[in-house]
């Protein structure tokens, strides 16, 4: 019996080489495999990872667009802009294109395009994530360019508009809808919702015409099977499969996904006030360890919550090195000055927060065990994990480390830093004046003041309070069918672009 | 025949109005969805905001009564994360599961009563020691596992079948093999332990004695009084393919009851997973009116009682 | 019938008689199991991730391979086995003497209380018993006392209404009419008469769902909401290996091994007892084995 199902394991592992029966495409279609439908297409949610991977830049596109290796701003439907005074901005628009209706692309449209996303009766995901606080007034100064105010000094507005969507004035105000209209290379041709999305190209776009002809969208929630459907032939792109999936070099592809994980430390809670205990749990973390096991060998243990490229990132941070002597001597030095380091902690986990998510923690809280800790592992689900994030905290709580991942693929330090070590912060854990003011002033600047600020944010906060247990910047892993020739990177977490997808002749 | 279908519905729909406060209430108690729907960095302001005009931060009784006075209308509340009526979505994954479900029951139902009755004709004979055996192992398997086992040797590994999906009916063989193995094994051993009882009656006996033939005894004289006990175990199982179905939608991806149940549950989707308890509970006492029916046809005695 | 004779009649059936054995084995297991392995079971060693099974130069709880945390996968499923066993066992009595009860009631009341007992069987019939699970357990929490309880009432169904059609059958046989006709109590009835008649159906399903009960609580572990890790169960150990499955077939196949066998051994033993114990049934094999 053994024998047999090892054989046939190690046959399903091996590519079967015979023409997949199943795979329906013709050759310029592709079928792509994600983990969770998305629940809307509205233009005004493709902030969202799983409904950006459909509809962003291939439907919709925005106004600019970031490179996430580097930060930069880049033009795309806006070509140019410009700083007016402290609060005004100037955007130049392309003049040759129209939306999938045939209505124009013009300073109208775009005003129409901010006033809806800003709009507080619909649950816009880009003003919630992107626009808390901020107003913008937009007045179109000609048919193709318009100018913006906001409510406060943003020297990133710019970056700012790489998450704002152009939509057709046909885009209903005040309420969802469940047919986004853009400029995009591609038109929503299909949804059955619960079965699959089919995007077709547009004939007249205004950029190059890309490749791929018709792409369809399904879902599966094992990662076991969408590598499955990849390697059967039935699908070609299979976005985030897990690490013991990818087992295939010809069809696996791993990239950074500006995802980075760490533990947050509840710092106002003894034993975890005490610096020496936060540098303790550091210094008992085996990175290496868990590098290549547990998680790909392609993670980079990480100093701070956001990923290099990312402005504000610094580069001259060193992680704790693995020293279980060091972290017992430290606890020892805690428990000799009455800090209660035998106290029950709570490490707060979250069902599949990333692959092998549950495994990391059962071995971390090995770790801290083996050096002297009282862990309680607890796993909660996505609701509850959420309730325990925020503000506010409930006040009789037990000493808690949270487990956590944060992307970051925009451009900037200030979507990382402030909700995460402010003191007024939404989901802080510590109150330090200094790296307040950093933050602050940092907010205010531009250029390289502004990247300055915050590397010296970053290094106050991993040096000198350590709130949290940096882990790893996150890989993903994609398997791409050979025939297509796509290389997956950094922005595939977010969004999917058709157009960078070519095929191979073969 | 009316006046039965009448009553049992009457009361039905008490049954039915105390497991929708029972779901309301209890779901509710699961927290409220604001953390799910907004972005992580929204402010807490936000998040009271969004509460406040979904009406979250009323208190549970007054969201029952609103949600109450919108059945009357035949408004079942939007779906908050798919932006959309929640009983659209739910009219378009029921046929699905209609489907799936009504295929396994029949191919199940079908298997179980010739292989629980030839196991009873002989018992403790080696056909009937291996049905049994086979029969209670299939059940025994956890479904996500045979699931997954059978897409990597009958997909990948052999390129048989596809691995998922929904379309041609080489799609189906699998989901509905696999959802199949659970209500197989319990009916069999039901059929075989009915049929024994039923084989061993005097009655029977006697027909036996006389020489009936096989086949005969098996279908006219055991089955009939197998049936009573096979028709409920067979009801109850029809919500228990739902469980299965629910592992099944998900592993295979069939936009189903199930799928959006479970999807609705962990996303607070509250209004979908309201349409959703009333769509299945009503097939549900519809397939119960059914069964009753059944009962006071092959057994005079209920109908009088 | 007395235990000497009924365990000569068990070592005549050999099928039966190694169902016992493997049972009292995993009892056993669970009895002792933990505290043999100790620390074996929860210590964490990276360097054997995933090691696959029959390498016998590591220790022998690592003979049927290592899981993803380098830990023996034996010595996993024997931690494992009396969480199992006691969610499984426990629930499944839990039901059993409920819904038992609550159908026989149900079967001789010709009043209200029969129709309110249905009733409330339906109301737990009408909704899919894993999701009204997965919501109570939202709620609770996924401790083992509450999978206990929860899996129990969504099983109280089944036991409710199978007992209560047994019943209604029995109550019109003659020897019950004459025992009421002499006088007897209902409760009386109920118990001397009744119940050693429905206990052999509630069995078969009681064995059957001592699987089913296994089963779902797996199933409720692959939907996230199941036993929480640092408790372990086979469930949990299949659910969690299951990921596992093109790379390393060992996390998730033995402990699915022993959920099946265990309840395979559950409902053979259940369903020789059911023969064992029911002379009318043996005398009818007896005769038919000859035929």
């Amino acid at each position: 019996m053994s024998l047999r199902w090892r054989l046939l394991m190690a046959a399903a592992a091996a590519l079967p080489a015979a023409a997949p029966a199943w795979a329906q495409d013709t050759p310029t279609d592709v079928v792509i495999v994600l983990e969770t439908q998305p629940d809307q297409l509205d233009p005004c949610q493709a902030s969202k990872s799983q409904v950006g991977k459909v509809i962003k830049q291939n439907v919709i596109e925005t106004l600019t667009e970031i490179d996430p290796e580097s930060g930069q701003v880049n033009p795309r439907l806006a070509t140019e802009w410009s700083q007016v005074d402290d609060l005004t901005w100037r955007f130049k628009l392309r003049d040759d294109v129209t939306f999938h209706d045939g209505t124009p692309f013009n300073a109208e449209a775009v005003k129409y395009s901010i006033e809806r996303t800003m709009d507080e009766s619909i649950d816009c995901e880009i003003r919630v994530k992107y626009f808390g606080g901020l107003t913008l007034e937009v007045t179109p100064a000609g048919e193709h360019e318009i100018e913006v105010k906001t409510s406060e000094p943003t020297p990133i507005l710019p970056t700012l508009m790489g998450t704002v969507v152009a939509m057709s004035t046909a885009t209903p105000m005040g309420e969802i809808t469940r047919e986004p209209i853009g400029t995009g290379p591609y038109r929503l041709e299909e949804w059955t919702p619960g079965q699959q999305i089919v995007l077709t190209r547009v004939d007249d776009y205004w950029g190059d015409q890309p490749e791929v002809t018709k792409a369809t969208y399904i879902w599966r929630s094992e990662s076991t099977v969408r590598a499955a459907m990849v390697a059967a032939g039935e699908a070609d792109i299979a976005p985030n499969i897990a690490v013991q999936d990818a087992t295939n070099p010809e069809m696996d592809f791993s990239f950074l996904n500006s995802e980075t994980s760490r533990l947050r430390i509840d710092a106002e809670i003894p034993p975890l006030d005490d610096r020496r205990v936060r540098l303790a749990l550091n210094y008992a973390t085996d990175r290496d360890g868990m590098k290549g096991t547990i998680f790909s060998d392609k993670v980079i243990p990480s100093t701070q919550h956001v990923v290099p490229g990312i402005n504000g990132h610094n580069p001259d941070l060193t992680p704790y090195a693995y020293d279980p002597e060091k972290a017992m001597e430290l606890l020892a030095e805690a428990k000799a000055d009455g800090v209660p380091v035998d106290a029950e902690i709570i490490l707060v986990g979250r069902h599949n927060l990333y692959p092998n998510s549950q495994e990391s923690l059962q071995a971390l809280e090995a770790m801290y065990e083996a050096v002297g800790f009282n862990i309680t592992l607890k796993m909660t689900e996505a609701a509850e994990w959420y309730d325990l994030l925020f503000k506010p905290y409930a006040e009789d709580r037990a000493p808690n480390l949270f487990q956590e991942q944060h992307d970051n693929n925009n451009g900037d330090a200030v979507f990382t830093i402030f909700v995460k070590y402010h003191s007024e912060g939404g989901q802080s854990t510590f109150a330090d004046a200094e790296v307040d003011d950093l933050i602050d002033r940092g907010g205010q600047a531009s250029g390289e003041e502004r990247t300055k600020l915050y590397q010296e944010a970053f290094k106050r906060i991993h040096e000198e309070i350590v709130p949290d247990v940096s882990l790893f910047h996150m890989v993903g892993f994609t398997r791409v069918n050979p025939r297509l020739e796509f290389t997956p990177s950094i922005a595939t977490n977010s969004e999917l672009q058709l157009s960078e997808i070519g095929f191979n002749n073969s | 025949m009316n006046r039965f279908v009448l009553k049992h519905g009457t009361q039905s729909l008490f049954a039915l109005l105390c497991l929708l406060v029972l779901v309301f209430f209890l779901a509710r108690l699961t927290g409220d969805p604001t953390d799910l729907y907004l972005p992580m960095d929204a402010s807490i302001e936000q998040r009271a905001e969004f509460a406040a005009s979904h009406g979250f931060d009323d208190p549970v009784v007054v969201q029952f009564g609103r949600y109450l006075a919108g059945v009357m209308r035949f408004d079942f509340g939007d779906s908050l994360f798919q932006g959309r009526p929640a009983i659209d979505a739910v009219l378009a994954a029921f046929p699905v599961t209609l489907k799936l479900a009504g295929v396994t029951m029949a191919l199940s139902l079908v298997l179980a009563i010739v292989i629980g009755s030839l196991a009873a004709w002989r018992p403790r004979s080696i056909f009937d020691r291996v049905a049994s055996m086979l029969t209670i192992a299939s059940a025994s398997a956890p479904d996500f596992w045979v699931a997954i086992v059978a897409i990597l040797v009958f997909a990948v590994s052999l390129g048989w079948l596809p691995t998922s999906g929904m379309g041609s009916p080489a799609h189906w063989i699998m989901p509905v093999g696999v959802l199949m193995f659970r209500p197989l094994g319990l009916l069999t051993q039901v059929v075989r332990a009915a049929m024994i009882g039923a084989l061993a009656a005097p009655y029977v006996k006697t027909a036996r004695a006389k020489g009936a033939g096989k086949s005969r005894i098996i279908f006219v004289h055991g089955l009939r009084n197998a049936m009573l006990t096979v028709i409920t175990v067979a009801g109850d199982q029809a919500a228990t393919l739902i469980n299965g179905a629910v592992v099944v939608e998900t592993v295979f991806g069939w936009p189903g009851i199930g799928n959006l149940m479970i999807q609705a549950i962990q996303q607070r989707d509250f209004a979908v997973l309201q349409a959703c308890i009333l769509m299945t509970a009503f097939a549900i006492f519809f397939m119960n009116v059914l069964i009753d029916i059944a009962y006071s046809r092959l057994d005079p005695r209920v109908r009088t009682s | 019938m007395r235990n000497s004779s009924l365990l000569a009649l068990l070592r005549s059936d050999r099928v039966a008689f190694v169902a016992a054995i493997w049972l009292m084995l995993v009892v056993g297991i669970a009895l002792v199991g933990p505290e043999v392995v100790g620390k074996a079971a929860t210590g964490l060693d990276l360097r054997a991730r995933n090691a696959p099974p029959f390498d016998f130069s590591r220790g022998w709880v690592h003979w049927l391979g290592s899981d993803a945390l380098g830990r023996g996968i034996l010595a996993r499923i024997f931690l494992a086995a009396r969480t199992t066993l006691g969610i499984a066992v426990a629930s499944v009595l839990l039901s059993m003497v409920i819904g038992g009860t609550l159908g026989i009631i149900a079967g001789l009341s010709r009043g209200s209380l029969g129709k309110v007992i249905m009733r409330g069987t339906d109301v737990i019939m009408s909704f899919p018993s894993l999701l009204m699970a997965l919501i109570v357990l939202y709620v609770l929490g996924g401790a083992p006392a509450n999978l206990v309880v929860v899996l129990a009432i969504t099983r109280l169904p089944v036991y409710v209404r199978t007992a209560r059609a047994e019943v209604l059958e029995i109550r019109e046989r003659a020897f019950i009419n004459a025992a009421r006709v002499m006088g007897a109590g209902q409760v009386h009835l109920a118990l001397r008469h009744i119940a050693p008649l429905v206990l052999p159906t509630l069995f078969i399903i009681g064995s059957l769902d001592f699987a089913y009960v296994m089963l779902a609580e797996s199933a409720l572990s692959f939907l996230g909401m199941g036993v929480q890790p640092p408790s372990i169960t086979w469930g949990l150990m299949v659910a969690e290996g299951r990921s596992y499955l093109n790379s390393a077939w060992w996390l998730s196949f033995w402990p699915g091994l022993f959920i099946m066998l265990t309840a395979l051994s559950a409902n053979l033993l259940a369903s020789w007892f059911r023969i064992a114990g029911d002379p009318t049934l043996r005398a009818a094999q007896g005769n038919t084995g000859h035929a």
